[in-house]
């Protein structure tokens, strides 16, 4: 019989020198250049709040130098009088019998690259590639914005509603335990600049977009933040071996990401990487139990009636059991996503 | 397994072809794409979103047999599968593997054999890519719209009519869109004539921002703005869309589009084509259920003569993203999982256990996350019926069989009550599972005839029996409503019938019989009569006699309507408090 620790599905812990997306929207104004190094908290772009369609008149010949593309930004006209009123600066859409459509509106946010890195590719009104210098560690999913600030890991125990204070504006926090929308309205709130989070229910993630919605309605916003969630919906204890990136990340200033989700660690950091028979069980009744592979331990007959394959595990509290195969985890060697 | 088609005599599944006059077998012929050197075994493999899922089909007295079947969840390694499966055949079978593999086969130093370097058939599903439709009109919008998610495709729509252009560019520029589909119908209106021309240059300006993003042209849309676009995107050029909306009749288009989405080893397509050949080979009426975690589709598989008189099917396939096994996203997914779901959860838990189950569909696999799976799978094949009715009919067919992994994930006659549950339709019908994932990877295999042949020596073996559904509809509820009459295995079995209950009579796998049910009235059992004499095939939950309504109706208290389906669940699944 094989030992083979492949059969038990692999996910990634860490990825080496992370391509992050940043995404834009037609209106938007870049401001960095393909090449540009960029560091964590530099701007790179202009991002419109409202955006709308404004037509003009496409100018008279000679206007121009060339003939502009889509997605180019376009300076203001001045209006000319007894003709026409002048046309915004605004970005490009397209130009159709004899007008253009471009993409404009007031109020700028400025959006900031969440880790060090370089400008890789510019997508106007789409997105912006960045290469990021150092790893990211694999997160499912961003609510919120793209942030970065000194990742402060507070305890397992601490209850978010005493621990959160305007001390830590600024700081990107991880919370281990049981956490709402509420507290993380609240860390907004603060100036905390993000929260990364073990898991977080669909009903708290919906309170939380509702809040960002009302943020983003309001004329006089408060910085972005984001909230990075590592692991699904149901509540689940953050696995040992992410536990140790963590820590080891602890007090460095560190960017926060949707696209793909990941927390971005300085790439002076030194990280512990996974062992690798190692395995985390993620449902079940031993849900949130680690231990070492020993190898398959065949079909068999779970509760229910249903059967299905199981792998041996000796647990770190000293048993040895028949998991199923499909409750396990393990971590992968990091692979690099550029 | 022994199939029969109801209401004719009983079918011989010795489907083997007929030797040429050479005495050699065509199947031997038809097997040489992946039998170059005449491997005496071959593996399957099922990439799905979820599940990984492997089979091992050797000769064995020169026919091809499931040897070894397994399944385990997506991001497992192929090659540690397939050395599972081998191991497992060593087990069994030493002899006949050594002689298979042409030895035992060398131990690496950590004491593990390599599985042999026989063939594979693979087939993958991938999850429902994005696709942004820009349309002149809301009509043509619909149309297109409705084309392009029975091909598969998840859909974000918009038309000039309704939608302004900045709005259009981020519709189509959005996170995850990886195609564009500009249409108009052909002949255009007046309205939509002088659309077009807009539509394509907005297409144009599209394409420059998303470099490699393909674009799809429907009806007369002029292609010059976007052959002049920087970058030079790729465009072909599709049927335009026709009928009306909602009038989902196959089309050209939706066929280009599913073309356009899918590769050649595409699971779903796969299965179209596995669907075929068991049609041709059974000489039944074939249905397939199949229930992804990031897709569903139906296919319907109708036999008829062939002009050489052989055998022929029409096959029609019909894909349902929205169908998806967890997909919650649409008002009302998450009413129909409780309505189905016999423990009681509050709402917010029940969606974050979906929720978990879409990221994480092997989690929580037995106890009560089992009886979730299977709610969230009545839930779906119910938005799969829905979406597909009105394309494929509800007509009867003689053979159901369940694919994709929700089918396995609860326990055979479990599944059968599923079926029973959701596809409610008069008439007796046959309940299978594709237990071992083959007909996808064996849908692969491009000739038909070859394909035949294989599927025709592994019919015993491909198909897990649930047993015969027979549904009966127009009984006055809970009244004594007559008898049945069952001849099977030599005995001779009398059942008498309740409407409004179901109705379990042991019938074992591979045994056939015929049923005579008598009733008092004159219900629909296909067409109306009082007495019908209908072949039945026996299976893992035997002979199910479902005389609840047509369709199904519970109590609307959630209380009554749990302890309701809990009572049918027990009867099917005795474990399930396990």
């Amino acid at each position: 019989m094989t030992d083979a620790i492949e059969l038990v599905p692999a996910r990634a812990l860490l990825v080496p020198r992370p391509r992050i997306r940043l995404e834009l929207q037609p209106g938007d104004r870049v401001t960095a250049m393909v090449g540009d190094v960029v560091r964590a908290g530099e701007v790179v772009a202009e991002r419109i709040r409202d955006p709308r369609l404004v037509e003009a008149p496409v100018p008279r010949a000679g206007v121009d130098q060339g003939t502009p593309l889509p997605g180019t930004w376009l300076p203001g006209e001045h209006a000319r009088a007894g003709r026409r009123v002048g046309a915004p600066a605004g970005e490009l859409l397209f130009e159709h019998g004899g007008r253009r459509r471009l993409a404009t509106g007031p109020h700028p946010d400025r959006l900031h690259a969440p880790a060090d890195g370089y400008v890789l590719e510019v997508e106007a009104g789409v997105a912006l590639v960045l290469q990021i210098d150092g790893p990211g560690l694999v997160a499912t999913e961003l609510l919120g914005e793209p942030h970065s600030g000194r990742l402060i890991v507070m305890p397992e125990d601490a209850d978010p509603r005493i621990v959160l204070d305007v001390a830590l504006a600024g700081a990107v926090i991880v919370l281990q335990g049981r956490v709402d929308a509420e507290a993380l309205a609240r860390a907004r709130a603060m100036g905390i600049h993000g929260a990364v989070v073990g898991s977080l229910a669909d009903r708290e993630r919906r309170d939380l977009a509702a809040s960002s919605a009302r943020q983003q309605a309001g004329l006089h916003r408060l910085a972005p933040f984001g909230a990075l969630v590592l692991g699904g919906y149901l509540r689940r204890p953050l696995s040992a071996a992410v536990r140790a990136v963590l820590d080891a990340a602890s007090g460095s200033v560190v960017g926060l990401v949707g696209d793909p989700p990941l927390l971005l660690i300085p790439a002076d950091r030194e990280l512990p990487l996974p062992e690798p028979d190692r395995v985390v069980v993620r449902g079940g009744l031993e849900a949130g139990s680690e231990g070492r592979w020993l190898g398959p331990a065949g079909i068999r007959r779970l509760r229910g009636g249903i059967t299905a394959e199981t792998g041996l595990v000796a647990l770190d509290d000293g048993r040895t059991l028949a998991i199923p195969i499909g409750e396990l985890e393990r971590f992968a060697v990091p692979v690099s996503s550029g | 397994m022994n199939l029969v088609k109801p209401g004719t005599a009983e079918l011989s599944v010795d489907a083997r072809p007929t030797p040429t006059p050479d005495g050699t077998e065509p199947v031997a012929e038809a097997r040489e794409p992946f039998t170059h050197d005449r491997p005496p075994a071959f593996f399957t493999l099922d990439h799905g979103t979820a599940t990984l899922a492997g089979a091992l089909v050797g000769r064995v007295d020169e026919r091809w047999r499931l040897l070894a079947a397994t399944a385990l969840p997506a991001g497992g390694s192929p090659d540690a599968l397939a050395a599972l499966l081998v191991d497992r055949f060593r087990s069994a079978d030493p002899a006949r593997a050594a002689a298979m593999a042409g030895g035992p086969g060398r131990r690496t130093r950590k004491g593990t054999r390599p599985p042999p370097a026989w063939p594979r058939l693979a087939a993958s599903s991938v999850p429902a890519e994005t696709l942004a439709i820009i349309a002149a009109t809301e009509r043509t919008r619909a149309r297109l719209e409705d084309a392009a998610v029975g091909a598969g495709w998840n859909v974000v729509a918009g038309s000039a009519e309704r939608t302004d252009p900045l709005e259009l560019t981020r519709l189509a520029t959005r996170p995850g869109v990886v195609a564009l589909l500009v249409g108009v119908a052909d002949p255009p209106d007046v309205e939509e004539r002088d659309l077009a021309a807009e539509l394509a240059v907005a297409a144009a300006g599209i394409a420059a921002r998303r470099p490699g993003l393909r674009i799809f042209l429907a009806g007369p849309v002029p292609a010059a703005p976007l052959l002049d676009a920087w970058g030079a995107p790729v465009v072909a050029r599709l049927p335009a869309p026709t009928g009306a909306p909602g009038d989902l009749a196959d089309s050209a288009l939706r066929a280009a589009l599913a073309s356009a989405r899918s590769g050649p080893d595409d699971s779903r397509r796969a299965l179209a084509a596995a669907a075929g050949s068991l049609a041709r080979v059974l000489s039944l009426r074939v249905e397939i259920l199949e229930i992804g975690v990031a897709g569903a589709a139906r296919v319907v598989a109708l036999p008829a003569p062939a002009d050489d008189g052989g055998v022929a099917a029409t096959v029609h396939l019909v894909e349902v993203p929205d169908a998806a096994l967890f997909r919650m996203d649409h008002p009302g997914s998450i009413d129909r999982v409780d309505h189905w779901f016999t423990q009681g959860l509050d709402r917010a838990r029940l969606r974050d256990r979906l929720a978990e189950l879409a990221i994480a569909p092997w989690s929580d696999i037995d106890g009560d996350g089992a009886l979730l799976r299977g709610a969230a799978l009545r839930a779906a094949v119910e938005r799969l019926l829905a979406a597909t009715d009105p394309v494929l009919g509800v007509g009867g067919v003689d053979l159901v069989i369940g694919a994709g992994g929700a089918w396995s994930a609860v326990p055979a006659p479990a599944a059968a009550h599923v079926v029973a549950d959701v596809v409610r339709r008069p008439g007796a019908v046959q309940a299978a599972i594709d237990h071992a994932r083959l007909l996808g990877p064996l849908g692969t295999i491009a000739d038909d005839a070859e394909r035949d042949a294989v599927l025709a020596d592994l019919v015993d073996d491909l198909l897990l029996p649930l047993g015969t559904i027979v549904m009966p509809r127009g009984l006055r509820p809970n009244r004594a409503a007559g008898h049945l009459y069952l001849d099977a295995g030599g005995a001779r079995t009398e059942v008498e019938l309740v409407a409004g209950g179901l109705t379990l009579v042991d019938l074992p796998p591979g045994v056939t019989g015929t049923a005579e049910l008598a009733f008092r009235g004159t219900p629909e059992l296909g067409p109306h009569g009082r007495r019908f004499r209908v072949a039945v095939s026996g299976g893992l939950a035997g002979l199910l006699l479902d005389l609840r309504d047509i369709p199904l109706r519970l109590p609307e208290r959630a209380d009554r309507r749990r302890e309701l389906l809990g009572t049918w669940e027990r009867a099917l699944w005795p474990e399930h408090d396990a």
